[in-house]
């Protein structure tokens, strides 16, 4: 792909990048050539190395070793300033906005070029020509705590353009976005290298490369594997290369007649804003099958999670769990009624992430006569436990007195999900379980869901991944607004009836 | 050319970051000693004479511990909620009420000793409580932050001493025109000492039951999970409006005593200037010691010291405000001491010549 004619440099060659932390090689001599007005996709595992090359090609990182070669000139970036005077403008995983502020703040922020005398009428006539320039449009006026997901996003990718960034590179982009933002995200990132950029695309969602992408490059444990052409591309080929080993995911479904683990009856509940998210919800959970609730996100799943495991308090309805009426009991009651509970928000809501492991390990446990006694903790018994369970979690970690936060979030999932299958000796709410995972830590937590159901628990899976639903479950909840539209056996379940249901047209879906 | 960067340290470490306190506190130190020298003063006879106040004679010790008592206890007070991740600003405000209370107690009521103390304790520890409900309250179940009703509440106390002492509990027998009359029963002093009382024991006892409560009862680890993580406490089963409650009681109930203890073994009598900033001390230590309960002991028997060396050097000419800079500096390299320790030196070989120009 190196094309030698003058004017048509590539826009960045990265060449022999090795970058080590700690004596923890985390990129090995890596290269990667971008060409100018391409997407380029950026494949890999959790901790392959994608945000650290990232990082070093942005000026945030410096290389141990390696040249990084911008449209023909050699930098050696020293912050990122300099990266972005150089064009390369990078939006991370996690925002840089500053929330009670307006868009046209956000835009102007620490920009070199933001006039020194300025009115709020003059800072959004200026964001209003950038978004006009760049065909990107979010309300200027707008407080960026206003704004969802994908238009904070946006503002994210206005913001580094604006400062003249030519090659921009999106760190997982899609793992916050809903499915129609994400579609919306891949209409501005064509626009953009239809204008003539460069975007450098980091995701490890195959399906996601294989549509917007130009060229490919996967890499594999901090080394270099491929860099293809998209064209003639496929999913498996792909996740091979980044796995480096094949596996499927083996599941049978079955229809099980056996008693109920978990009854729901007329259930209703409020959000935290205190408007009505679930009307009259009826459920059962059966021992030994996995129920999935398919929806889009936001229509009463999370509230659905918290209600059956006692954060949050019912409006009416009742929930049993093995004939035993739980409605509005505590957390403690409803754990200790075998319900273990993977959540949404498993770093917001699962974890202290500035305690040790072993802390997070005995978290849901500490109060059984194994780790305490009355109220004094046992300490050996306490580190025993969490060794326990990080191994046959195979969570990588230092020690178990490594801060949980330390861990990268593939191995936060895999303790989080192993803790809560432990709790859930009778039913295990797994939300999102696998949301923001790479392919072989996905397929762990899957099996772990159904080694679970396999020994006889109930599983409620709530996902906004269909294809999971599908994958996963024996019989399946279609949810939208609050309420449960339609319940199907794995058999019967087509995917066009249910996609129908996630949208609200009921009638259409039972159409004759 | 060389460059020099500072990069966060991934881990943090008890002894470096230690270390690295007292490293703090010798340089602080330093620069104190070369201010006065820059003012014509010898530094090396004033350490002297400092060190000779503290630790030359008994006197010196005893009197040391004995402004060591009330810094302690509300250092603990702050500490405790400081687990939580809860400023309790109000240290000092609780530790003049549990004073005041106790007073009530000490001047209508001359009971036996033994009998009479243990009442002041117990209603010490309880206005000190009663004076942090509210704001305790208001944290746990409507979010308000405690760091600005704390605080608020020092001065109202405050109000409150001086309104007793100059009004209805004024001493009238004696010429001390502005303070309540002495109380009844005086907290006895160690035998074979001549000061120290056995206050002196409450914060070392104190000391090592919270030490063992945070390193090994399923309360400090409470605690603890909802100072990193109050909706993973939730999850978990914790009742977190109770338990900030609690431990908010729990933080007043300590001040007061320590206002108590302080007035039954030093003061004897109420007046308003009674706490000589012991809650903003004790506040000082809680912080800079960062939650360890072995750190705040040796911190506030340091500060204590400090401070009594400073009222001896007062007594030899120094003058108040130099004092006060002294203290200034070395707090100041501890505290720098105690962030430098999370943070290391990286040096980087750089090369203008391949710096592009832009
Ligand atoms: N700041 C850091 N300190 C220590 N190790 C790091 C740091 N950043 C990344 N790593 C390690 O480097 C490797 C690559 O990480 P990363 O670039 O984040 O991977 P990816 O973005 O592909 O998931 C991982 O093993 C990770 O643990
Ligand atoms: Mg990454």
């Amino acid at each position: 792909m190196n094309a030698e004619a003058p004017g048509a440099q590539n826009a960045v060659e990265a060449s022999g990048i090795t970058k080590s932390f700690g004596g923890a090689l985390a990129l090995d001599g890596v290269d990667l050539t971008l060409a100018w007005g391409e997407v380029h996709a950026l494949l890999g595992e959790n901790g392959a190395g994608k945000t650290t090359l990232s990082n070093i090609i942005a000026g945030i990182y410096r290389a141990d070793a390696g040249r990084v070669v911008v449209d023909g000139v050699e930098h050696q970036f020293r912050n990122p300033a300099q990266a972005i005077a150089a064009g390369i403008g990078m939006v991370h995983q996690h925002f840089r906005l500053v929330a009670p502020m307006s868009v046209a703040e956000n835009l102007h922020l620490g920009s070199p070029q933001t006039p020194r005398l300025v009115t709020e009428k003059i800072l959004v006539a200026r964001a209003r020509a950038l978004m006009d320039e760049l065909g990107l449009h979010v309300d200027p006026t707008a407080k960026i705590w206003q704004l969802s997901v994908g238009e904070q996003q946006r503002v994210e990718i206005l913001r580094v353009l604006s400062r003249g960034a030519r090659v921009l590179i999106l760190d997982e982009p899609t793992a916050v976005l809903t499915a129609q933002e994400a579609h919306d995200l891949f209409g501005v990132m064509r626009q953009l290298v239809a204008a003539g950029r460069t975007v450098v695309f980091i995701s490890h969602k195959l399906n996601e490369v294989l549509e917007v992408s130009d060229r490919i490059t996967v890499l594999r444990g901090g080394r270099h594997v491929v860099t293809r052409d998209t064209a003639g591309a496929t999913a498996r080929g792909l996740a091979r290369l980044m796995t480096g080993e094949e596996r499927e995911l083996d599941v049978t479904h079955r229809r099980i007649d056996g008693s109920a683990v978990l009854t729901l009856a007329g259930v209703s509940a409020r959000n935290s804003r205190g408007l009505i998210a679930l009307s009259q919800c009826d459920l059962v959970v059966r021992g030994g099958e996995i129920v999935g609730v398919a929806g889009v996100s936001g229509n009463g799943q999370t509230e659905l999670a918290e209600v059956i495991t006692g954060l949050r308090p019912l409006e009416g309805g009742t929930i049993t769990v093995d004939g035993t009426d739980l409605t509005n009991a505590s957390a403690r009651q409803i754990a200790a009624a075998g319900v273990g509970h993977i959540p949404e928000d498993r770093i917001g809501v699962g974890m202290v992430s500035s305690a040790p492991v072993k802390d997070n390990a005995v978290l849901r446990h500490y109060r059984t006569d194994e780790l305490s006694a009355g109220k004094q903790l046992k300490r050996t018994a306490v580190v025993r436990f969490a060794e326990r369970l990080v191994a046959a979690a195979r969570v990588q970690t230092r020690s178990v007195h490594t801060p949980a936060g330390q861990m990268s979030g593939g191995n936060q999932q895999r303790l989080v999900a192993h803790r809560e299958a432990l709790v859930g000796r009778r039913l295990l709410i797994a939300a999102h379980p696998t949301r923001g995972l790479d392919v072989l830590a996905t397929q762990e937590v899957q099996s772990a869901l159904i080694a679970r159901r396999d020994d006889g628990a109930g599983v409620l899976l709530i996902s906004d991944d269909l294809d999971e639903v599908l994958l996963m479950s024996d019989r399946i909840a279609v949810m939208y607004e609050g309420r449960i539209m339609g319940m199907f056996d794995r058999g019967d379940a087509d995917r066009a009836r249910i996609g129908l249901l996630m949208g609200g047209h009921a009638e259409e879906a039972f159409a004759p | 050319m060389n460059t020099i960067r500072f990069e966060r340290r991934a881990t943090s470490d008890a002894r470096r970051s230690a270390a690295f306190r007292v490293l703090g506190a010798v340089a602080g130190i330093l620069v104190a000693g070369l201010v006065l020298l820059i003012t014509s003063r010898n530094p090396f006879t004033l350490l002297g004479d400092a060190f000779d106040a503290n630790f030359g004679s008994q006197r010196g010790l005893e009197e040391t511990a004995i402004y060591a008592t009330p810094i302690l206890l509300n250092g603990l007070a702050v500490a405790l909620s400081l687990r939580m991740k809860i400023w309790n600003i109000g240290a000092d405000g609780q530790f003049l009420m549990g004073a005041w209370a106790a007073t009530g107690v000490g001047i209508h009521w001359a009971g036996p000793d033994p009998l009479v103390l243990l009442v002041m304790a117990l209603v010490g520890a309880a206005a000190g409580a009663a004076w942090i409900l509210i704001p305790a309250l208001a944290r746990a179940y409507w979010g308000v932050n405690e760091i600005i009703t704390t605080l608020l509440l020092n001065f109202v106390a405050l109000q409150l001493v001086l309104w007793a002492t100059l009004g209805f509990w004024r001493d009238t027998k004696s010429a001390v025109v502005q303070s309540a009359p002495p109380v009844s029963a005086n907290l006895p002093v160690f035998p074979g000492l001549d000061f120290l009382h056995i206050g002196f024991i409450a914060p070392l006892v104190l000391t090592a039951v919270l030490w063992w409560v945070f390193r090994s009862s399923t309360w400090g680890f409470e605690i603890d999970t909802i100072g990193g993580n109050p909706r993973a406490a939730a999850f978990a089963g914790i009742n977190v409006p109770v338990r900030i409650v609690l431990v908010m009681l729990c933080t007043g109930a300590i001040a007061g005593l320590s206002g108590m203890i302080h007035l039954s073994g030093y003061a004897f009598r109420l007046n308003g200037g009674i706490s000589t900033n012991y809650g903003l001390s004790g506040f000082i230590v809680a912080a800079l010691a960062g939650g360890s309960f072995i750190g705040l002991l040796v911190g506030g028997l340091f500060i204590a010291s400090m401070l009594h060396a400073g009222i001896t050097l007062q007594a030899k000419g120094l003058s108040t405000y130099i004092i006060l800079a002294i203290y200034g500096a070395i707090l100041l390299g501890i505290a720098i001491g105690e962030v430098a320790a999370r943070y290391r030196m990286v040096r980087e070989r750089y090369d203008p010549a391949t710096e592009a120009v832009r």
